[in-house]
Order: C-alpha cells, then structure tokens, then sequence
C-alpha cells in the first residue's frame, strides 16, 4: 500500500459497520476527493464486513485479528498501524471507545488530534468550541488522528457490487495493564436521531420522569423519536443515548420540537439545522425561542395534552 | 493514597462565546471557572480520600495570578495542596506530567474527560503517555481492590468493570452526584493555603516547537431566524395556531 493515505478504523456490531463509522467513511471520501489519497478501512475481527467497507468507499481494507476489545489493545493496534503504514490521516467515528483509543493512539506515535470534526472544507477540520458557540478550523502539520461527530457528515453513497483487496493482520501482542472484568449493556435498542425526520426532545421545564412521558407520548402520535437535553438525562427521565447537544448528537430532522428546554448554546448546537422548529417554554425570555420558527409561550404540561390531542385528531 | 487531580480553568460555560472583531474568542467578561468535569473529578478524588485516607493535590497551568482564584477554590473543596506551572505557552501536557512527577509520587491521577472550552478530550491520554502510566477513560467511580482500582467506566451502551493497578491515570465523566460548595470556614482556611509555583525550566520541560494541529480560522455558526411566537391566554388557541403553522408546512 501506498504511504500517506487515509485509514479509517470501522466500528462494527453484529458483523455490521455501525452508522458513525460509515460517517467516517463519507468523511474519508470527501477528504480523498480533495486530496487524492487512498482509503483503507480497518476491520477488527470483522473481515466479513470487507464488502460493506468498499460499498463504502474503501480502496483497500485491513482485516485485523485481534482479542475482545481493550482500550490499550485496540489503541497499541492503531499505533501499529500507523507506524506501518504510515497514513497522514486515521479517521475514527467519535464513539466513546473511539474517541478513547484515538486519543491514545495519537499520544503513542506523538500525532495531532482533531476531536468530534463535524465538517471538513479546503481549509480544514470544523469543529465545535465554547460548548458549540464558536467553531474551529483546523489544520493539521503531519499525522493527525480525525473523530468524526455522529450525525455530522452522513452515509456515503453506496457503490453497489464494490470490491476491495483485503490484507490479514495480526494485532500487536502487548501486556495489558487495565482489564475489563464484565461490560453491562444497560440501554436498549440504538436510539437513531441521526435519521430521525421528527424529533421531540424534553428538557428540564417537564419537572419530573412522569411528565417526561408526555414527550415520548407527543413523539410517538407523530412517529418520531424521542430526544433530550443535558438535565432531562442529568435526572435519569431518559437514557443518554437520547441526548442531543455538545454532548450528544447532532441532530437535522423536518421537525424538531423542543419542550421544557431553554435553548442553553450547548442544546441548540446540536439541532439548529433542523428544518422546522417548535420550542414550547413557558419563559418568554428563553433563549431556545430566538432559533424556533414557532415558539409557543405556554407551559408545556398544558400544551402537551392538547397537542397530541389535535394530532390523533388530523390523523383519524 | 496520593491523589492529584489536573484542573484546568476555562470562561464560564452557561455564557455563550461570542466572536470579537480581532477574530478571536470574545472573553472578557466572561468570568474564570473551574472547568466543570475538572470539578467532578476533584469531588471524586475527595471522595475517595475521605474514604480510603491519603491526600488531594491540584495541579494546573497557567499564568499563576489568573489562576490563583480557581485554585484556592479547589483548596477550598476536598484540595490539600495546589499548584501552579506558571507559563503561559508551551505544550500544556509535558507540563502537566512534568509537574505530577515533581510535585509528588502520586497513586492516581485525576483529568476530567474533557474542557468545557475547546473539548479536544487528550489531556488523560498525553500525559498517561508521557509518564508511562495505565489510562481508565470516562469513570463514574473507583474503590481499592486486590492492590489496585476497580473501577466503572461508563461506556456507549452501558458500563464496563475495570481492574488497572496504581500508579494510574484516570478521566472523570458526570457522576450521579454534584460536587459539595465550600464553606465559609473551608473558603477561609483556602486562603491561607500555600500554592506551589513551578516554572517549565524547574519541570526540565524545553518549550516545544510548532504544535502539531493549529486552529486556522474561528467563526460563528450561521444564525437562524427567530420566527413567530405564540402568546395566548387560552391554551387551546395557542395550541391551534401553532397546529396551522405545522400543517401549512404539511409537517403534521
């Protein structure tokens, strides 16, 4: 393989790409349309995604065997392989275990780190500062480890019946020092805002977990998903994996509706390039009302009951 | 056990950042804190001293007068010592590990899992690097166990179990409670605290050379238009206006 391309480490689950890799994926090809450079993907213990991986764009991949996953292991690996093969860029999606080994990987081979890009022109890396209110560009002088944002630069176009060579590797054999003794699944199904074209999200104005079911009541009659901000999540009214923010996931559906939230900038980062927006806030002053197209000054236990009310209705 | 927890201090994350005409951050009215998972991982490293014994030290880097006020507010909530590497460039990290190895021989230590500011979540991997030490990302809580940490990581879908021996470096998440206030007598007796002072050339830390990524250019996300708002004394008027809205848009 040639040096100084593009490497994208490829999380998958069930023999699958997860969804933030393939973000990666279309980042990758932006960057190699601009650059010119060749993209492998890295599969661990995945060698059957092979297929799915040049669907997705990649020029070559590098099926890696390696043990269960270990941050150490799975970092000493990345390390590896950028000391072999010497990419100028190793794009990884912004999991947490991504944004982990990244992180050390990057320290390892003393690269520069670019963490939750969410965009990429001529200039360089974009990326959220100050909680979302600024943004960043960013550029890189030598290698450099990319984590692409979830939600951010979406699923590249497939190109069906790809094929890519595929070269086995074996993961580094190093001594682990810090051992995973059990890993407990706590959340349920993936929640997908990504692709959500309605999203109703809660925040602290609903005042408790019961009230919060209102929100999950009004999402369902409009055949959406359920989102939140950062103190609906801080008082366990709904799993984190629901969030939408600097935190969370940035989110772009037809319709957001945003209630009980007040529109913090660490909030509204993450979901102003929604199409239509609805904030329901009983402070008129709340800042959430200055990027809604509709914003109803009311409290929303109120208007909740109403609304899903009036939907059922249009809907019979 | 010896505990050291980096803390950093950033501008207040409940303001938004404006942009200034210079092209930089717009920063100065905006009052100095503490950053917020820094504060996590100090009331975690107290906690854990409270329980276990040993003692808490704070360590950041920063022009010292500036960062004064922050570390006397650590000193003032679980820090027994703190201290200052008093530069205002170089490589944040060299310094950080530099320090830790100066400042004491410490069992854990302790990095939020990221700034509020610039969230570029590296602090805990460079520095564990730098000093060769086992790294544990993103815990919610830790308790001595078979001569090292067990520890609960909190993770995509859930949490892992982790055992990693001492010395160790690890990063704090939001755990399910809030770190405690000072009080006016521990605010008191901050004051009196001694902060040790440390410059790069004491550390042994050459100042570095070109950074490996640089920030080319800050902006302003694009504004949106605030719309319509809806005020209405009776609910069910506010709720059909906006129902209209919506169904003009063929969104319901």
């Amino acid at each position: 393989m040639e040096k100084q391309g593009i490497l994208v480490y490829l999380e998958c689950a069930d023999g699958h790409i997860v969804k933030v890799s393939l973000e990666a994926m279309n980042a990758a090809q932006k960057l190699a349309a601009m650059t010119g450079k060749k993209i492998g993907a890295v599969l661990v213990n995945s060698a059957s995604a092979a297929a799915e991986a040049a669907a997705n764009g990649a020029d070559f991949v590098l099926a890696v065997n390696a043990g269960d996953y270990n941050a150490e292991a799975y970092a000493a690996m990345l390390a590896q392989l950028m000391a072999d093969y010497e990419p100028a860029y190793m794009l990884v999606g912004s999991t947490r275990d991504g944004k982990d080994i990244a992180a050390r990987a990057a320290a390892a081979q003393g690269a520069g780190l670019i963490t939750d890009a969410f965009d990429l022109n001529e200039e360089g890396w974009v990326r959220s500062i100050y909680g979302g209110s600024l943004m960043a560009t960013m550029k890189a002088e030598g290698p450099v480890v990319v984590t692409v944002r979830s939600g951010s630069f979406g699923k590249p176009e497939l190109k069906e019946g790809a094929s890519a060579p595929v070269e086995t590797v074996e993961a580094p054999i190093i001594k682990i020092r810090a051992t995973v003794r059990e890993a407990v699944k706590e959340l349920g199904e993936a929640v997908n805002l990504e692709d959500a074209e309605v999203i109703v999200a809660g925040g602290r104005g609903l005042g408790s977990a019961e009230n919060f079911k209102l929100v999950e009541e009004l999402a369902e009659v409009l055949g959406g998903v359920v989102g939140a901000s950062r103190p609906a999540i801080e008082d366990g009214w709904v799993s984190r994996d629901h969030q939408v923010g600097q935190s969370g996931k940035i989110v772009a559906p037809k319709l957001y509706i945003a209630v009980g939230i007040s529109g913090a900038i660490q909030h509204v980062s993450g979901m102003s390039g929604s199409g239509y927006i609805v904030a329901i806030n009983k402070d008129e002053d709340a800042p959430i009302f200055e990027v809604a197209d509709c914003g109803i000054v009311a409290n929303c236990l109120d208007v909740l009951p109403l609304m899903i009310e009036e939907i059922k209705k249009r809907k019979a | 056990m010896e505990l050291l927890v980096c803390v950093k201090q950033v501008p207040d994350d409940s303001v938004s950042v404006k942009l200034g005409a210079d092209g930089q951050p717009d920063l100065k009215d905006i009052t100095p804190v503490v950053n917020a998972f820094d504060t996590y991982a100090l009331e975690m490293a107290t906690r854990f001293k409270e329980a276990n014994g040993g003692t808490v030290s704070v360590v950041t880097v920063g022009d010292l007068e500036t960062v004064t006020p922050s570390l006397r507010s650590c000193l003032s909530v679980g820090a027994d010592s703190a201290y200052d590497v008093n530069e205002t460039e170089g490589c944040v990290n060299g310094l950080i590990a530099a320090a830790a190895q100066k400042a004491g021989s410490f069992d854990v230590i302790f990095v939020g899992s990221e700034s509020t500011d610039k969230a570029s979540m590296e602090v805990g991997a460079r520095v564990s690097n730098k000093l060769g030490l086992p790294l544990v990302t993103n815990i919610l809580a830790l308790e001595p166990a078979d001569g090292g940490l067990k520890i609960k990581q909190e993770t995509e879908d859930g949490y892992r179990t982790i055992l990693c021996p001492t010395p160790c470096v690890v990063t704090v998440v939001k755990p399910d409670y809030e770190p405690r206030y000072p009080s006016i007598k521990s605010k008191l007796a901050a004051r009196k605290m001694p902060i040790g002072e440390f410059k790069a050339a004491d550390l042994g830390v050459e100042a570095c050379g070109t950074h490996k990524v640089e920030t080319v250019k800050i902006s302003a996300p694009a504004k949106r238009q605030a719309g319509i708002k809806i005020i209405e004394k009776e609910k069910e008027v506010a709720v059909a206006r906006a129902m209209d809205m919506l169904a003009e848009r063929k969104l319901v």
